[in-house]
């Protein structure tokens, strides 16, 4: 009856993890192999992709080109455009871990009966929709908001001109820092609470100090966790539209703006897809750098 | 405990069976763009339930429905996307025979060269894409309203900067500046385009943002003072602000240079679940009293001859909801773009707002 009982350690191995591939296959495999041929199709005149047989009709556009590639790579503005995103992104990635790892050593190095608690605290705004944050964030930032009127009354005082942080960078990055914050500070914390607390007494026997302590001891064994919460947080900044929309103001285009515009108001699916291909291959070069850096490191 | 039993157990059973009695009509619609007093009278009137689905812009409704989407009865379109809707070969006609106040609608907005002869669209009601300022602040400046300059002119912005939006659209951006530069807002010469580019760039770093989405609430709080906007968000923005006892109003302004119209019309899509409640909504929508609230409670402009007796006089007098025969001839309904031509528009669109 349990005829699995008696398979193979490697047919039970591949039995177990065939969920997940599968999934892996219908939901990301396919769809990504669907894009790469929709990014060597012509635009349908009402949208969609124009026909892969032509009718007959010289005019007429059907078939495979490379023509969607050629406009990307031919026109300095889409480079211009990835290299803004990837600068944006690499600036939250930069800024959560630079808030999140004082945040992950604290629950980590706290009592065990607290820590579930903070942990629970950390993933606590993940209960409310994503875009009712990013709106607050909009009446935090906004000009008549108790914040900025005290952040303009101290730059004031310092006899600097009040300036506006709604619709600017300024609130894209705060709005990227805050949504991907969690992400960074949960990699983080499951590496450091992992830690031997024996080690740190070792060092300080030998005579570190506190901050030798955590420079050459704690955040080395941390990297795999730094590399983890960066890819983490590195590669949904890059793609994400939602934030600049709302709070950036006349330069907050990011790539996913556009890969969302071709969709949507160009009618354009070729040309999306081969921004949301160049995107795919950016993340998944940038991911497979963390793992192999990640796993350099545990040797 | 018996009793109880029994009248939990009839509950239960009658339950299902009166969801089951009542029909459902799917109505995918623009945000804010019926009352709910309007749907609440249908509902009466039909014994059924009206069920709406939101979008914010004919684009989202084009790829939505290009991408598969299905179950909907009822369509609010653009007449441009109406246009892009019947080449597509996705709408049902519409049987005549079902709406006899079709005859409500003054001629002038049927047998448009988007629907010939309306075999699948019915008028529902129109918006101007046009100006909306704080009045307090725009008069102590003392800057014309009547001109789209307020958004294009930097010797006017400078007063302004960081207090104006314009719509996060490319159709709509360009074809204002098309209009304060002289030329048709269906004319896509990619010379005029790109002189359109360069207004729009000179102008931009007065702009606070590309909003489409939160003008209205912006405006309302105080935080902008001039938005390039649809009519109706305008007068949405003024009785926000009159409510909220603000100490000054959200006037809306049409500028003289002309404007885009948009006519909204009533389509059923191909493969609609109830075609036949579909055409008894229709119906419904272009008696003169439903249409009339269009106009009286989220101040679209009206189409319908029958609608204008119930119309309130002051916002019949409001020159921007009802403009006169002489502006009327300067609006102009946005035709649907070729692939070749929206591409050229996105292009300089990701220009605009990358630098």
């Amino acid at each position: 009856m349990f005829g699995g009982l008696a398979m193979s350690p490697r047919a039970a191995r591949l039995w177990i993890s065939s969920p997940p591939l599968v999934y892996l296959l219908v939901f990301f495999a396919i769809p990504a192999l669907i894009m790469v041929l929709a990014s060597f199709r012509y635009a349908g005149e009402l949208g969609g992709l124009a026909p892969l047989v032509g009718s007959g009709d010289p005019d007429e556009l059907a078939g495979l080109t490379l023509e969607n590639y050629q406009r990307f790579f031919g026109d300095s503005i889409y480079l211009e455009l990835f290299l803004k995103s990837f600068l944006y992104a690499s600036t939250t990635t930069v800024l959560c871990l630079v808030l999140a790892y004082p945040l992950a050593l604290t629950i980590a190095r706290s009592h065990a009966k607290w820590r579930d608690l903070l942990v629970l605290l950390v993933i606590l705004p993940f209960w409310s929709n994503f875009l009712i944050r990013v709106y607050a964030w909009m009446i935090i930032l906004g000009p008549q908001s108790a914040f900025t009127r005290v952040f303009n009354g101290a730059l004031g005082l310092a006899g600097i001109e009040p300036v506006a942080l709604l619709f600017s960078p300024v609130a894209v990055v705060i709005g990227l820092v805050y949504v991907h914050l969690p992400f960074m500070v949960l990699p983080l914390y499951a590496n450091l609470e992992k830690h031997d607390p024996s080690l740190l007494d070792a060092a300080q026997d030998l005579g570190a100090g506190a901050w030798q302590r955590f420079w050459r001891v704690t955040f080395p064994l941390s990297l795999p966790g730094v590399y983890a919460g960066a890819a983490l947080v590195f590669i949904p900044a890059l793609g994400i539209f939602a934030i600049p929309d709302i709070l950036g103001g006349t330069d907050g285009l990011l790539v996913g703006n556009v890969i969302k515009q071709q969709f949507l108001d160009a009618r354009d699916w070729p040309f999306g897809s081969v921004l949301s291909i160049v995107l795919t291959v950016l993340a998944v070069l940038f991911a497979g750098m963390a793992a192999w850096v990640a796993r350099g490191q545990r040797l | 405990m018996k009793m109880l039993l029994a009248a939990t157990t009839i509950l239960l059973a009658s339950l299902p069976a009166a969801a089951q009695k009542q029909e459902v009509l799917h109505l995918y619609n623009w945000n804010n763009y019926m009352s709910e007093e309007t749907v609440k009278r249908f509902e009466d009137l039909c014994k059924c339930k009206v069920k709406q689905s939101y979008y914010g812009s004919n684009d989202e409704l084009l790829a939505k429905l290009q991408a598969g989407a299905k179950g909907y009865d009822v369509l609010v379109p653009t007449m441009g996307a109406v246009e892009s809707l019947i080449k597509r070969n996705a709408l049902m006609p519409l049987d005549k025979a079902k709406l006899p106040n079709l005859k409500n609608v003054m001629p002038g907005y049927l047998n448009t060269a988007f629907d010939p002869g309306n075999t699948y669209s019915a008028p529902y009601a129109m918006s101007i894409t046009m100006i909306g300022y704080n009045d307090k602040k725009i008069a102590e400046l003392g800057l014309p309203t009547d001109t789209w300059a307020l958004i294009f002119d930097p010797k006017l912005l400078e007063k302004l900067k960081g207090k104006v939006t314009v719509l996060d659209d490319q159709r709509e951006l360009f074809a204002a500046a098309a209009r304060y530069l002289g030329y048709s807002v269906n004319d896509m010469d990619e010379e005029k385009l790109k002189q359109a580019r360069d207004l729009i760039r000179k102008a931009k770093p007065y702009w606070a943002a590309f909003n489409a989405q939160s003008y209205i609430k912006e405006l309302t709080v105080g935080n902008i003072w001039v938005a390039h906007g649809y009519s109706n968000d305008l007068f949405q923005a003024n009785l926000d602000a009159v409510a909220a006892k603000r100490p000054f109003g959200i006037k809306h302004a049409l500028p003289k240079e002309g404007a885009v119209l948009a006519l909204d019309a009533m389509v059923i899509p191909k493969g609609a679940p109830k075609p036949e409640l579909a055409h008894q909504f229709i119906n419904f929508m272009l008696d003169g009293r439903n249409s009339a609230d269009l106009t009286n409670l989220i101040g679209s402009g009206n189409p319908n001859d029958d609608a204008q007796k119930h119309i309130k006089p002051e916002i019949k007098a409001n020159k921007a909801v009802f403009p006169d025969a002489e502006m009327a001839k300067k609006l102009e309904m946005l035709k649907d773009l070729n692939a070749k031509q929206l591409r050229t528009l996105s292009r300089l669109w990701t220009e605009v707002k990358l630098k």
